[in-house]
């Protein structure tokens, strides 16, 4: 699974079809091996990133919006979904902040919009975030607005979780871990 | 645990040879393209690659542009399916979706390509293998469909048709049965050859059950290659020279 992942976005060969379903391949893979289990056990998952980042990514990339979401209808419904959202402008000074360079894919630079690696992925992730909002009305996500301090958005993210299973969470606590 | 969302079946859509099942591929609209999409189907040892290569041919000599596709022979993908079927790894989902990704790197990038060019696609099998193949292991109809709803519709579809006896001799003649193909991955059973006939008997099922869903044109495959040949040429031969006389200039000239 990883190596035609791999193969194809070494010689960046992935279509936005071919890209979306090696994604949603591995998605299965670790959906099955990964999550379903511990779930089944009584466990609480943290998936960094779900099936929303391949519903606002290849939408972005032009796969046809249902047709993402019906190819992902195997998945679990999260029982809380967060979005940390900021404006494309921070997240592109974030990204440029980071001093790596950027992934052909990542910077969106497949779809031939810019070939200037930053300018493609300011116009990529603009997409993507355009899409993300649609996501938030449709899926019901909760949002933290991730452009505030870590602490901030940790009490917010912690009150979110709080009201899902019930637990006494008090900032005192917060405050502690964090300074 | 629910499901993240609704795969609610599509309401009863009318197939359109030439164009998409579903919503299709957004950024690659296909309508108006010349070339042509023929499906030939059918169970292992029903003499498909013979036949094709046979159809190949007499194409060939009429000055029609061919080209060949078949499962699993993706430039991406043929390495990674080829690796995970050697270690027994796939589950049936990521099964499923590999070859869906086969797929759509050849509908991409040779397919579509080629219906633009003009030529004649033969395909050595098509989407009907997969949902055949899924369907017995129990994925769900409808998603199947979804997934392959960006699939192009052939615009003939022949499907070489056997029954369980005769497919059971004819791969035991020629190499034997392998672990796939004999369905050991779905633990039917130890013993290889029982767990083939019942496999192959519910793939026979499967396609079946498509035949009339997608228009099928069935064959007996227990025929002669020869006889087979003629009926496959003489079938597609007419439907070339309807589609040559309606994409005909009216204003041909004459001299």
């Amino acid at each position: 699974m990883k190596a035609a992942t791999k193969t194809g976005k070494k010689k960046n060969s992935l279509t936005p079809m071919t890209f979306s379903l090696l994604h949603a391949t591995d998605f299965a893979d670790r959906l099955l091996y990964n999550i379903v289990p511990p779930l089944k056990a009584g466990m609480i998952v943290l998936a960094d990133r779900y099936a929303y980042t391949a519903f606002a990514r290849d939408a972005a990339r032009g796969v046809d919006r249902r047709w993402v979401r019906e190819l992902y209808s195997f998945a679990v419904k999260p029982d809380l979904a967060v979005y940390f959202r900021v404006p494309i402008e921070v997240s592109t000074d974030r990204l440029m902040a980071r001093r790596v360079k950027l992934k052909f894919y990542e910077a969106g630079l497949d779809m031939g919009w810019s070939s200037n690696a930053i300018e493609s992925f300011r116009i990529f992730q603009g997409k993507v975030l355009d899409e993300y909002d649609r996501l938030v009305e449709e899926f019901g996500l909760s949002v933290v607005n991730a452009v505030g301090s870590i602490t901030e958005q940790q009490r917010t993210f912690r009150r979110l979780v709080s009201q899902h299973l019930a637990i006494e969470e008090t900032n005192e606590q917060l405050d502690e871990q964090l300074a | 645990m629910n499901s993240l969302t609704n795969n609610s079946p599509d309401a009863e859509s009318l197939i359109r040879p030439g164009c998409y099942y579903g919503n299709g591929i957004p950024y690659l609209p296909i309508d108006g393209y010349p070339g042509k999409l023929i499906a030939i189907e059918g169970t292992d040892g029903v003499g498909r690659s013979t036949q094709i290569r046979l159809l190949r041919e007499w194409l060939e000599v009429q000055g029609y542009g061919v080209i060949e596709t078949g499962w699993t022979r993706s430039e991406l993908m043929q390495p990674t399916i080829e690796l995970a079927k050697a270690s027994n790894t796939l589950n049936k989902l990521t099964f499923v979706l590999l070859y869906a990704t086969d797929f759509a790197d050849r509908l991409e990038k040779e397919i579509i390509p080629a219906l633009k060019a003009g030529f004649i696609v033969l395909s050595d099998r098509y989407i009907f293998t997969a949902m055949a193949r899924a369907g017995v292991r129990g994925v769900d109809r409808t998603w199947m469909r979804n997934l392959y709803g960006f699939g192009i519709a052939p615009h003939l579809v022949f499907y070489l048709k056997i029954d369980e006896k005769a497919l059971i001799r004819r791969v035991l003649q020629s190499r034997g049965m392998d672990f796939w193909e004999s369905g050991m991955d779905m633990k039917l059973g130890d013993d290889i050859y029982e767990s083939f006939r019942a496999y192959q008997r519910s793939l026979l099922r499967e396609y079946n059950s498509m035949a009339d869903e997608f228009g099928f044109r069935v064959l007996d495959a227990k025929r002669k290659v020869e006889v087979i040949q003629d009926e496959l040429r003489r079938q597609i031969g007419a439907f070339l020279a309807d589609s040559d006389a309606s994409s005909q200039p009216a204003s041909a000239s004459v001299t």
